[in-house]
């Protein structure tokens, strides 16, 4: 079992990113379906990526940055 | 000049295909810098480079190929910059913190608040200030290639062309970024 723990965890990752081959993602999701240990994990992982998304997309650009930004355009 | 005139056409021409270039690149500033603030260590260098990358853009907007993604052209830009300007050496520790396993920071915040149920989500146990902090601290190389493809949802091919790296090295680095974030995450979180 805990190789089989082990195996899960290196396929943690690409399974997250959708990269696994169909073999290696059943192999993944057989484990997950009996393994509590293992999907505790998978499920803090797959929201951890979700919450480092929304913690970061949280400060917008300051207005006066884009204007500043159009003013960098050339005149014609 | 007249209508006519293939020189006055040809001015008319490409004084348009600026304009729309400049308006393209300009949508995209909001989501454009949502990736340099995470490439850089504080909201004045994004603003910075934000500005050099852009003022850069619009004096070399021939070189864009239309019907190409313009947001990846205009991160490389800027990623370059930053790589030129040494912003990078100033930041982040010398020696690559050693690598955690992938379950390193849920085993530690189980270790320190018992086990997490299926209810309970990752911000209960972890804070916004946590993340941006941590990811400030992932060392430049592997930050680069998280911000693009976890933040900025660029491919692999599109990080590798962005940076103007292998392929397999936008895997092997986010493999490893993940797992440093995650360590500085644990320490972040668990004192």
């Amino acid at each position: 079992m805990i190789a089989d723990c082990d195996k899960c965890e290196e396929l943690l990752q690409p399974y997250l990113d959708r990269e696994l081959t169909e073999g290696e993602r059943q192999e993944a999701e057989t484990h997950l379906a009996h393994c509590s240990y293992c999907a505790r994990r998978y499920r803090f992982e797959a929201e951890l990526r979700m919450f480092v998304r929304q913690a970061t997309a949280d400060e917008p650009m300051p207005p006066e940055l884009k204007e500043k930004l159009a003013n960098l355009r050339i005149a014609l | 000049m007249s209508e006519n005139d293939p020189d006055a056409r040809r001015i008319a021409t490409e004084a348009r295909d600026r304009v729309r270039f400049e308006e393209d690149a300009l949508a995209l500033a909001d989501q454009v810098y949502r990736v340099a603030r995470h490439l850089v260590g504080s909201r004045e260098e994004a603003e910075d480079l934000m500005q050099e990358a852009y003022a850069r853009a619009f004096r070399s907007w021939r070189s864009f190929q239309p019907g190409t993604n313009l947001r990846a052209w205009l991160l490389r830009i800027l990623t370059n910059l930053n790589i030129d300007r040494g912003r990078r050496i100033q930041r982040g520790p010398d020696l690559q913190p050693l690598e955690a396993g992938d379950y390193y920071l849920v085993d530690r915040l189980e270790e320190n608040g018992g086990p997490i149920s299926e209810e309970e989500r990752v911000d209960q146990r972890l804070s916004q200030d946590n993340i941006v902090s941590a990811l400030s601290n992932v060392p430049h190389d592997f930050r680069d290639v998280i911000v693009l493809v976890d933040l900025g949802d660029f491919s692999y091919q599109d990080a590798a062309q962005i940076l103007d790296i292998p392929i397999g090295t936008v895997m092997s680095r986010l493999h490893r970024g993940r797992r440093i974030l995650k360590k500085q995450l644990a320490e972040e979180a668990v004192q």
